[in-house]
């Protein structure tokens, strides 16, 4: 399995260059913090070490993959800070790059996380999913016992583990006390969590929310928050496929691939006209000399600034989306094609159009299907964007 | 602008281990990481657009921190970590004997911080922005015209609905009262009253005289929150951060045409223009309160003809000074409260529905029972709005009104 990522790279967690002699001066200069233009991860080892420095220069060194690594099942988590490299199968463990790791090692294992299923990461915890347990690892703390720990027995009736960060019985949170019920009535199949929001999947394809409302991010179209799930009403109906959360923004797709997102849009990250990117674009037009003094509205209608309503959002391409994940204040979008689609805040580069420009409208990464790749998977980290991808013949056949 | 940095300079700490940098675990060890390596950056030969890079960093994380719940539960240390965003960035865009548009963007920094950030380092972004201000109002200070005062005159002579005031409602006014006299006479009756002859030595009357080339030459590269919309209970109703200059252009002089009205409200610009501070003094009947001088709250209220204030009330008694143009007001005492149909949500439940000079009397039809008192302030009059006092406020000018919220 082959991943890329671009985005914020402010603690090397995408790719670092790898050097004996200067290492410093490589810090300080050479890597970038802002990658815009998608680079091929490098992951360790089968046997879970590290693979060892190599006197790689920058441009090589982003290039460094295992011999093995293609026919392994790897999954991508990240916090702003980190990159956690999830390999699954026989050997399962964590992977982790960014702030903290090591310098001169592509990544560090977790010698905890031997035999996990799934994996959490937030700025602070480490969260494990394993068969019988879930631990949280504390990342301020690390050593010694994990910050949180639930043991649960699958003869137990309390169901088998699902996906983090859902755990039997209810979910871990990103901050103490880490963990809250669930009704399992719910029947919860998949949580996404946002800065102070949850959006949730339930088996019959229904969404519901709480948290923070502040910004629209709960879909039920006010601005209170709510403590206990509330069913998005406005998605009634429809059957939903997936759920995504972003810090202040959601996300849903349903069985038949059609998207929604509601929140706000402060950068256009629900891919509808955002006031501030138009005096943005307005000001670049200006000292062109190329500037027209419309305000108000582009030609898509009224700008939108928080959408307290699930919104259609029809993508350029006529196909439907099979997968949508949610950056701090960006979205991407898998169709079933194997395209692309990212919108929302770009300084960083996480928009992967080889520029740090915002859009507020869904745009088509062109590097992959220029580099004759399908896209299979998307997650954002909070300030970048990773890609799981095959070759097109590959996928095609 | 040569030799901004070298007086800039002199202000930060003189060594690397002189800066402080301390947090408690609140702060992401992630985030420190990155302040720490952009002082690394300050105090290194690092080039000036890397250490711009970490600052944005630490901005940008901050930022998000900051909005994360409710501004009112934003742990003070995230508000100081974007302070040390806006000081590295500052140190960035004036390392390199800046231009006057990176002097500009550092002094719009530097507001930035003042505004959402939290006090670090004894206030040094204040001590940054008045030196930054100085090299630029050096630069402006031959350049001065008396354009705008025409263009102000003219907007004078277009006449806006000046609102008869009846005698049977008028607010009295007095001249001068002695502390005495207006505690019995109205302070402790809760009673309005303009008092006259109170502000007439103020700086601002005199040779500091306010006009928008004063306020230009004082504040204008300074960024300043601007509510745009006609009335704050409006759905279009929003706020913007502008720099004075771009108020004055936009929604005074209106030299860019678009309809809607935009207001420096609320704003505690005195603090942030200590300059201005000097134009003006707290009014002497404040002693007679409880609180201590450095409790009373301080507003700036500057905008074009047509700004309007809905009917609400605030916690506070106040003094309304009337500095540069005409105010009409309407006052409506709190025992009539349940006349004015207050809104019922938490963060509005202070303002009454009711568009007072056009009232819907199907929708409100106790208002019109409600008994009210009405004044136009003009320049020198200081209103006395007890605490609790319903007011309506609609600017007939040009308007510059100073508000002094104390207990």
């Amino acid at each position: 399995m082959v991943w890329f990522g671009f985005g914020f790279n402010g603690f090397r967690q995408i790719y670092k260059a790898v050097h004996s002699s200067e290492k410093k001066d490589y810090l300080e200069k050479n890597v970038e913090v802002k990658v815009t233009v998608p680079v091929r991860l490098a992951s360790c080892n089968s046997d879970g070490t590290n693979e060892k420095a190599h006197d790689h220069d920058a441009s090589t060194s982003k290039e460094v993959v295992c011999g093995k690594a293609e026919e392994k099942v790897i999954e991508i988590r990240a916090s702003w800070s980190r990159r956690g490299t999830l390999i699954l199968g026989a050997d399962a463990h964590v992977c982790l790059s960014g702030f903290g790791t090591s310098a001169q090692t592509v990544c560090d294992c977790v010698p905890e996380s031997r035999g996990c299923r799934d994996a959490q990461l937030t700025e602070r915890h480490l969260t494990l999913l394993f068969g019988d347990r879930a631990e949280c690892w504390s990342f301020d703390t690390w050593g010694g016992l994990p910050v949180w720990k639930m043991e649960f027995s699958e003869m137990a009736g309390m169901g088998s583990p699902v996906a983090l960060p859902l755990v039997p019985g209810g979910y871990i949170t990103t901050n103490p006390p880490m963990f809250r019920t669930l009704s399992p009535q719910l029947r919860a199949v998949s949580l996404a969590l946002g800065l102070e929001h949850a959006v949730l999947l339930t088996a019959s394809g229904s969404v519901y929310t709480w948290g923070l409302g502040s910004h629209g991010q709960l879909g039920h179209g006010g601005l209170e928050q709510e403590e206990e799930p509330r069913v998005v009403e406005a998605l009634w109906g429809v059957a939903m496929a997936g759920v995504a959360a972003g810090s202040w923004h959601s996300a849903s797709i349903s069985t038949g691939g059609d998207m929604y997102t509601w929140g706000w849009n402060e950068s256009g990250q629900l891919g509808m006209p955002a006031r501030g990117l138009q005096e943005e674009r307005k000001h670049t037009d200006q000292v062109e000399g190329t500037g027209s003094d419309t305000d108000g509205e582009d030609s898509r209608g009224v700008f939108i600034s928080i959408q307290a309503f699930p919104a259609l959002v029809d993508l350029p391409e006529d196909s439907e989306v099979t997968k949508v994940s949610c950056g701090s204040r960006h979205t991407a979008a898998v169709t079933g094609k194997g395209n692309l689609f990212t919108w929302g805040w770009g300084d960083y580069g996480q928009l992967g159009h080889g520029s740090s420009c915002s859009s507020d409208q869904p745009l088509h990464v062109d590097f992959f299907s220029d580099n004759a790749l399908f896209v299979l998977d998307v997650v954002c980290g909070p300030w970048n964007t990773f890609v799981s991808v095959v070759e097109r013949e590959q996928s095609e056949s | 602008m040569a030799q901004v940095w070298t007086e800039i300079k002199e202000v930060f700490p003189r060594t690397e281990a002189e800066f402080p940098l301390q947090f408690s675990a609140t702060i992401d060890p992630s985030l420190v990481a990155v302040l720490e390596r952009a002082r690394r950056q300050l105090y290194s030969e690092t080039e000036a657009f890397i250490l711009e890079e970490s600052a944005q960093i630490v901005l940008d994380f901050s930022w998000e921190r900051l909005n994360a719940g409710t501004w009112r539960d934003v742990n003070k240390e995230w508000r100081q970590a974007y302070s040390y965003g806006c000081l590295f960035k500052v140190a960035s865009l004036c390392r390199e004997q800046p231009c006057e548009a990176r002097a500009c963007d550092a002094i719009r920094t530097c507001d930035m911080a003042l505004l959402m950030g939290a006090a670090i380092m004894n206030n040094i972004l204040q001590t940054l922005v008045e030196i930054l201000q100085q090299k630029i109002r050096k630069r402006h200070s031959d350049e001065s015209s008396h354009a705008e005062e025409c263009i102000v005159k003219k907007q004078r002579e277009d006449c806006v609905p000046v609102p008869e005031v009846s005698r049977e409602n008028a607010v009295p006014r007095t001249s001068c009262p002695s502390l005495e006299g207006f505690r019995s006479g109205f302070l402790t009756l809760q009673k309005p009253v303009i008092l006259q002859g109170i502000i007439d030595h103020w700086p601002a009357f005199k040779h500091h005289k306010w006009s928008t080339e004063y306020l230009r030459a004082v504040a204008g590269c300074r960024t300043v929150p601007i509510e745009v919309g006609s009335r704050y209970t409006d759905e279009e109703w929003s706020q913007k951060l502008l720099t004075v200059n771009q108020f004055i252009d936009h929604y005074i002089l209106r030299k860019v045409d678009g309809s809607s009205v935009g207001y420096l409200a609320q704003h505690q610009l005195f603090d942030q223009v200590p300059e201005l501070k000097d134009d003006i003094c707290i009014p002497d009947y404040c002693c007679l309160g409880d609180g201590e001088e450095d409790d009373i709250t301080i507003n700036a209220w500057f905008g074009p003809a047509g700004t309007v204030s809905p009917l609400h009330q605030d916690p506070q008694h106040n003094f309304l000074a009337q500095v540069v143009g005409r105010k009409y007001l309407r006052l409506y005492s709190p025992e009539d409260t349940e006349k004015l149909y207050p809104h019922q949500s938490q963060l509005l439940h202070n303002t009454s529905q009711v568009d007072v000079e056009s009232p819907d009397v199907a929708r409100f039809p106790e208002f019109v029972k409600a008994r009210y008192q009405e004044c136009v302030l003009h320049p020198g009059d200081v209103l006395f709005i007890p605490a609790q006092h319903w007011h309506y406020v609609r600017a007939l000018d040009l308007s510059f009104s100073v508000s002094f919220w104390w207990s």
